[in-house]
């Protein structure tokens, strides 16, 4: 405990001390379009007040969240299925990780084309990318289930049904919550990229909007709210993973 | 091991799968339902695929994206893979980076191009540094993992056996965080991948994600379909050449199951 606490301050020190430098170097001469922290974090508690800044927060969470949620239910769901029944295995799991590495935001043109350009169509693509690495980690994690466990439960007579619920679940949530971090940076990546293409509202369409009009400072507060929500998106899937897998010790982030 | 050569029986069953798909579609295309701008026929994504593959100036497209994809993961892989070995093997390292790349980890990068542009100009310098910067992370998170998990017995047999600090740490702790470091290459190039089509669609003249825009933008939607195949295609054949890649190198632990072949 004492090793780690001492190495979050060292972290934290090393923080301090670049946001130091950065806003040091920030009195020299510099172009226009670089900003120093002090200067940033006012603009930000500015655009705050002056509700410039929430309405797009709220269309990028009204895209992202049922994205997240409706892809990543989807993919823990069958990868857990795929993982436990063979018949499923050999249905999904070939095309499954055959398309894996396809970059899905290519989708975007053609499911715009199918769904317009409204927020239907970026929560199709931010969902099928989430998909794809809760339907591997629970997979695994479904597969990675000791046949020990399982013999034992047959053993005293549970049935199918009980085992995955009982056995094969409980011991694929690790990987299932190693798969939904992925997801959840994923979704938020797409939901910049997608709203950076082409939107009328969402913090992407902030950045890209404020950066082509010069307005670095609104450019500036729209990055600083894209970190703070991905931040504490992970950090809020953390805390749930920690009550979640309270009999697991939690080794590392 | 087996699933390396897969029987017939599922050859037949992909190959029917695909077949119905492609069926599928073209009935889509042929009923007169939908317009052919939102449904092109087969034949027509066909004949613009066969002009992409012909075309050189289609392949340069391609070549650009490629190139830019694979710089930035290359520069990532060197990077990551040094700084993921230090931080593993030295708890100085790890108290130094760690906070920093754990902190920074779940901020989507992407959100800073804009100023990438500003800072690198609007070419494939900014791209590729926001690729590098993007396939850093799970590349240096993936070998950090694997650098601590490296077997104290194998270190302690080095050291006894009189090997020095710098050859243990290049025959012993690089060949056994080989498997970690290869799960993390895995990771971080479908990521390379998606940063380049994204950027290349924001802000780009040239390369296969602009391809798309521009085709979508023109109402070709039968080329635009054609690239994105293209597109699909070359990032299953950039992930099968990083799974090849590893099982020759670290050819004393296969990876098996569907990811492997």
């Amino acid at each position: 405990m004492g090793a780690s606490l001492r190495s979050r301050w060292i972290g934290l020190a090393l923080l301090a001390a670049m946001l130091l430098i950065w806003q040091l170097a920030m009195r020299f001469e510099h172009p226009n379009f670089l900003m120093g922290p002090l200067e940033i974090a006012r603009h930000f508690g500015e655009a705050l007040r002056s509700g410039e800044l929430l309405p797009h927060i709220g269309a990028s969470l009204v895209r992202s969240l049922p994205g997240f949620i409706i892809g990543s239910l989807v993919g823990v769901v069958l990868g857990l299925l795929a993982g436990f029944a063979r018949s499923l295995d050999q249905l999904l799991s070939p095309p499954v990780f055959l398309s894996y590495p396809v970059p899905k935001i290519v989708f975007l043109p053609i499911v715009m084309l199918w769904l317009g350009i409204g927020d239907l169509s970026k929560i199709v693509v931010i969902s099928l990318a989430c998909f794809y690495p809760c339907f591997i980690n629970a997979y695994y994690g479904a597969r990675g289930t000791s046949t020990i466990m399982v013999w034992s439960g047959l053993n005293m007579g549970a049935r199918r049904s009980q085992i995955f619920r009982k056995v094969v679940v409980p011991s694929a949530l690790p990987l299932v919550f190693a798969g939904l971090r992925v997801s959840l940076a994923l979704s938020f990546i797409l939901l910049f990229s997608t709203e950076m293409i082409n939107a009328r509202s969402g913090l992407g369409f902030l950045i890209r909007q404020s950066e082509s009009s010069l307005r670095f400072d609104l450019m500036y507060v729209a990055i600083v709210a894209v970190a703070a929500l991905g931040y504490a998106g992970d950090e809020l899937l953390l805390l749930v993973r920690r009550r979640v897998l309270a009999w697991q010790q939690a080794t590392s982030r | 091991m087996s699933l390396r050569w897969p029987d017939p029986a599922s050859i037949a069953r992909r190959v029917a799968l695909l077949a119905i798909g492609i069926l599928a579609w073209e009935a889509m295309a042929r009923s007169g339902l939908w317009s052919p701008l939102i449904v092109p026929s087969v034949v027509r994504i066909g004949y613009q695929l066969w002009l992409l593959v012909t075309r050189p100036e289609s392949l340069v497209e391609a070549w650009y994206s490629v190139a830019r994809g694979l710089g930035g993961f290359a520069l990532a892989a060197v990077v990551g893979v040094a700084l993921g070995v230090l931080m593993g093997r030295s708890a100085l390292a790890a108290a130094f980076f760690g906070p920093v790349f754990s902190g920074t980890y779940p901020i989507p990068k992407i959100a800073l191009f804009p100023i990438f542009i500003y800072l690198f100009g609007i070419g494939s310098l900014s791209k590729v540094l926001l690729i590098f910067l993007e396939c850093l992370y799970p590349i240096v998170i993936t070998t950090e993992a694997g650098g601590r998990a490296v077997n104290r017995v194998l270190l302690w047999s080095a050291a006894n056996m009189g090997a020095s600090r710098a050859r243990i740490l290049w025959r012993v702790v690089v060949p056994a965080t080989a498997p970690f470091i290869f799960a993390g290459f895995r990771v971080a190039l479908p990521i390379a991948m998606i940063v380049v089509i994204i950027t290349e669609m924001i802000s780009s003249a040239d390369g296969l994600g602009y391809l798309v825009m521009y085709s979508l933008a023109s109402f070709k939607t039968d080329r635009m379909l054609a690239v994105v195949l293209v597109i699909a295609l070359l990032g299953v054949a950039l992930d099968r050449l990083v799974v090849r890649l590893r099982n020759r190198l670290v050819f004393w632990e296969r990876l098996e199951s569907y990811y492997a072949e």
